[in-house]
């Protein structure tokens, strides 16, 4: 047999191994604040920022990764649809180390193209942390955000106005037509 | 010419009526709400399962088996939990793989991960409380149609993992994988 070995019965000829280590009691221990983050009324083509903090309450200094989920429907909140598209959210870095005992802030920022198509969404997104492990388990910290667009203010200035405007030919034409009726009558 | 003047600015002046309020709309706030003020956290008691050397087709239990390992809900809120697997890779050349089963089962050089939380007897798909671990993140608890809820803070659940080895693979190989235990505010 060329290149591969059968394998049968009992024969201890592959380790599968996960690697312990001393601080596999400590991997998951550190949180996130805040949990849950609303942003209403974004104006589109504009850009929101705010800032996460990731608490690491080890003894020693870990690497924490950030990175976006689309929860599927039923995990998101009631009338929430999917966020449109990842790449509206920024991190000024995707890895992060965090010095033993402290904390560290990391800014997110969401942006939202001009296009008319945007206004009044109702998006939800995770942004997910998870501590770097070699370990077999590890743990990601899921934050909830909830980002709402205006709605769409361009068009409705333009029906307050068409109506305005049609009214106002109405009340001129009235005028216009009483005007010259009482000009027109005899002395 | 009285009447036409007065019709002119009537019309003005309805035309702002109508139009004001809703400009006055472009200037809306924006407005951020943060939830949870203090943090959302989970730990795990037990993060390491060395094995040793394994055999074809056959399970393997952590011990014990299904208190193995405790999650508990550190944060101040209410937390739903999430689980999700992904291939074992070969550590000294992640090209040679052990994908991992989206159905709990083997064949060759594909492998099986199960969970079972302690107190759970008839969850999943055989009805022994054990249920598949997948490369599609899934429920861990609560999940769909249990009586159970969201974890509270200082609530905990135990559980224990099963692994069943690939019905063929490549022998003297030391294999490495990665299981992810999750949590979002409920």
């Amino acid at each position: 047999m060329v290149g591969r070995i059968k394998l049968a019965g009992l024969i201890a000829a592959l380790l599968f191994i996960f690697l312990p280590s001393f601080t596999m009691a400590q991997d998951s221990s550190f949180g996130v604040s805040p949990a849950e983050v609303h942003i209403d009324n974004l104006p589109l083509g504009e850009a929101e920022e705010f800032e996460l903090t990731i608490h690491n309450k080890n003894e020693i200094a870990h690497n924490f990764t950030i990175a976006t989920f689309r929860p599927p429907e039923e995990e998101r909140r009631k009338g929430r649809a999917e966020f449109p598209d990842n790449s509206w959210i920024s991190f000024p870095f995707q890895e992060i180390e965090v010095a033993a005992k402290s904390e560290a802030g990391v800014t997110v920022t969401v942006a939202i193209p001009r296009e008319q198509k945007w206004a009044g969404g109702d998006w939800e997104i995770w942004l997910g942390v998870t501590a770097e492990s070699s370990d077999l388990l590890s743990v990601r910290l899921y934050v909830r955000l909830l980002v709402s667009t205006e709605p769409a203010v361009g068009i409705r200035p333009n029906a307050g106005l068409v109506a305005g405007i049609v009214v106002g030919i109405v009340l001129l034409g009235c005028g216009g037509y009483y005007y010259f009726r009482r000009k027109a009558r005899p002395e | 010419m009285k009447a036409v003047i007065s019709s002119i600015v009537v019309a003005i002046i309805l035309a702002l009526i109508f139009s004001l309020p809703v400009l006055a709309q472009e200037s809306g706030t924006i407005t951020i709400t943060m939830r949870g003020a203090n943090d959302i956290s989970i730990s795990l008691d037990e993060t390491a399962w060395p094995l040793g050397n394994v055999t074809l087709n056959t399970d393997y239990y952590t011990s014990p088996a299904i208190e193995w390992c405790t999650l508990a809900v550190e944060g101040n809120c209410n937390v739903d939990t999430f689980i999700v697997g992904e291939d074992a890779e070969w550590i000294d050349n992640s090209s040679y793989k052990w994908t991992l089963s989206n159905s709990g089962g083997n064949g060759e050089h594909i492998y099986g991960l199960w969970f079972r939380i302690s107190g759970d007897t008839t969850r999943g798909p055989l009805g022994d409380g054990y249920v598949p671990i997948t490369k599609t993140q899934s429920e861990f608890w609560p999940y769909p149609n249990c009586s159970g809820t969201s974890l509270a803070p200082e609530d905990y659940k135990q559980f224990g993992l099963k692994l069943l080895t690939p019905t063929y693979f490549w022998g003297g190989r030391q294999m490495q994988t990665h299981i992810t235990i999750s949590a979002v505010m409920a």
